[in-house]
């Protein structure tokens, strides 16, 4: 006598597919549909919507280093990685971070040449809540690439001091890493001291602190521009910006400016050694 | 080497150097008030109070040799409930007391083979984490907005206050500076008679000196333009937790500066608990036992929260700096130890 659980588990006559590959097979189409969605994060951000015009970004392609939990969302590290180029179309042109957990989505562009050596950047950003990071990038070939990646914020352990030294802003600083290494890009780190006001803070009066950003940072060489970049509020205070720069074909000084939204602007250069 | 490297392996030799030092000695502020205020033998607890004023008067000089900024560090934060910190500290030092021994003690009998402080750690780390970031958070944030005070002082600290009252800062880091530091150390070498134990005078002094060891490695070494890493020394509340998270999250998080002092701590009373002979495995006797450590636990990692502290954060790393908080959080803790061996709450067994 056969039991029943066992004829109903058999593989019916007919040659028909077994219902349980049948069940296994919708149980992998929903996880395969439902990690694309967790993926096509951009999808919600219309910003990034507008951007892509109908274009499919290859998910995955951008590596998105920032911490899985951070008790600080006024700072969170974050660095960007390109895929390996093979040639220079295939390097990064352009490259856009989103925040749709945030107030505004927008956090970052930057416009990149291949002075840069298609090097990853790292910067600071701020995150209100627990939210995925997203990513965008163009090739200079009009490739889209896409990275993704989920970061937890919980309330601050510590109650960090909200200075205002609204004195010292405006003051940058920049040091290139000065020894090559070679078929090594060299890297530039650049800071600005400047409290980044979203215009969104309350005093403690109740009178809200009005918006006072840094827009955008440039640096040129000989005159010509190698990196722009333009700030939203949602970079941390003290912009932080890490860039590669290629010593065999951008060596030398290399002039940084930032400027305010008011218009003000500050200078700083910075010596990046030549390699044969 | 990167900055962030050096401070991770400083952290950890400054951990080996606690660990070892206080397995050797028995380095533990329940122990030597339980001794103290039971039983008359007060020479551990002053081996403790010498270790305070080692850490204040070094800790001032260091900071007036511009080793360091000891205002970047979050005992000298503007605004602090006046009410909830100290409240925080009986908490924890109920709670040490309970569980016989803090979070630095249970670190070394952890090493030496006591598995009950196993237990301890993991709930003052769980329990430290569900008040900072945790279900119990939102709950610390609310009731740490009643009583908050801001003292209008260059740093809420008696150096802040006597720089604001228009002294120099060589004078306003030192009177203090030396007055706390010496007179810690005259009470715990004349009338608690330390002098007579050379072993523990010498444990004292170096835990002592490790806690400006500890700000100059964050505060100068730590000090880049560009990635500046928190200013802190030795504590135990938020590092234990913040162990017990980098276990379980180290693919997503980097290692910080405390967690690489528990980990050096561990190691460093390993040694020495595996050299001097002393590792023996114990386990709990009875389940009551088991429950006075789990709350002692409990107790420590929410009272460390509330508290900004431990008995070696806020007694050691936070009165180095001076802090007004630090001075409530250490009385607090004071208070919740005497609770616990006298009082109508007492333990059982404390005295």
């Amino acid at each position: 006598m056969t039991h029943p659980y066992t004829t109903r588990l058999s593989a019916p006559p007919s040659g028909a597919p077994h219902p349980l590959r049948r069940v296994i097979g919708l149980f992998a189409a929903i996880l395969f549909l439902a990690a694309a969605a967790a993926d096509a994060r951009w999808e919600r951000i219309p910003e990034a919507v507008a951007l892509l015009d109908g274009a499919e970004p290859r998910a995955g392609a951008l590596e998105l280093d920032l911490p899985t939990v951070t008790q600080n969302g006024s700072s969170v590290p974050l660095t960007v990685r390109f895929p390996e180029s093979r040639g220079e179309n295939e390097t990064v042109e352009a490259l856009y971070i989103f925040a749709p957990g945030n107030p505004s989505p927008e956090v970052a562009e930057f416009s990149l040449t291949p002075a840069l050596g298609n090097g990853e950047l790292s910067t600071r950003i701020r995150l209100n809540q627990s939210q995925p990071v997203v990513a965008l990038a163009r090739t200079r070939s009009g490739d889209w690439l896409a990275g993704t990646r989920e970061v937890r914020v919980t309330v601050s352990g510590c109650i960090t001091a909200n200075q205002d030294n609204d004195a010292n802003a405006m003051q940058p600083r920049a040091r290139a890493s000065q020894r090559v290494r070679t078929g090594q890009l060299v890297d530039v780190r650049t800071l600005i001291r400047h409290p980044m006001e979203t215009g969104l803070r309350e005093r403690d009066d109740g009178t809200v602190v009005p918006e006072r950003i840094i827009q955008s940072f440039e640096a040129r060489r000989n005159g010509e521009t190698i990196l722009s970049a333009r700030f939203h509020r949602a970079v941390s205070a003290n912009p932080y910006l890490l860039f590669h720069v290629d010593p065999r074909t951008a060596g030398g000084t290399l002039e940084l400016t930032w400027t305010e939204d008011t218009g003000e602007s500050a200078s700083a250069t910075v010596e990046v050694p030549s390699a044969p | 080497m990167e900055h962030t490297t050096v401070i991770l392996w400083a952290g950890f030799g400054i951990g080996l150097l606690y660990g070892a030092i206080a397995q050797r000695m028995e380095f533990c502020l329940s122990g030597g008030l339980r001794e103290w205020w039971g039983e008359a033998r007060p020479r551990r607890a002053a081996a403790f109070l010498l270790a305070m004023g080692t850490a204040v008067t070094a800790t001032q000089a260091a900071a007036l040799f511009g080793a360091f900024t000891s205002g970047d560090s979050i005992y000298l934060q503007p605004t602090f409930s006046w009410w909830v910190v100290p409240l925080g500290g009986v908490l924890f030092g109920y709670g040490m007391m309970a569980a016989r021994g803090c979070g630095s003690r249970a670190l070394v009998l952890l090493a030496d083979g006591n598995l009950r402080s196993l237990l301890v750690l993991l709930c003052l780390g769980v329990s430290a984490f569900a008040a900072l970031t945790g279900i119990l958070a939102p709950a610390r944030l609310w009731i740490s907005g009643f009583g908050a005070v801001s003292l209008q002082w260059v740093t809420p600290s008696l150096d802040g206050a006597l720089l604001s009252a228009g002294w120099a800062e060589a004078p306003a880091r030192l009177f203090p500076g030396l007055a706390v530091g010496l007179g810690l150390a005259a009470i715990a070498l004349g009338p608690l008679g330390l002098r007579k134990a050379p072993k523990q005078v010498a444990g004292g002094v170096l835990i002592g000196l490790l806690v400006p060891a500890g700000w100059i490695v964050t505060g100068h070494f730590g000090a880049d333009d560009f990635d500046p890493v928190p200013v802190e020394s030795l504590t135990f509340v938020a590092p234990i937790g913040d162990s017990i998270q980098y276990l379980m999250l180290s693919t997503g998080i980097s290692l910080q500066f405390g967690v690489a002092v528990v980990g050096g701590v561990l190691a460093g009373a390993l040694a020495a608990s595996l050299v001097s002979r002393d590792f023996e495995l114990r386990g709990f006797d009875n389940p009551h036992d088991m429950l006075r450590a789990i709350s002692g636990g409990t107790l420590m990692g929410i009272g460390g929260a509330l508290a900004m502290g431990c008995s070696v954060g806020q007694g050691l790393s936070g009165l180095s700096t001076l802090a007004v908080a630090s001075v409530l959080a250490i009385a607090g803790i004071f208070a919740g130890a005497a609770l616990a061996i006298r009082g109508p709450v007492r333990l059982r067994d404390a005295t």
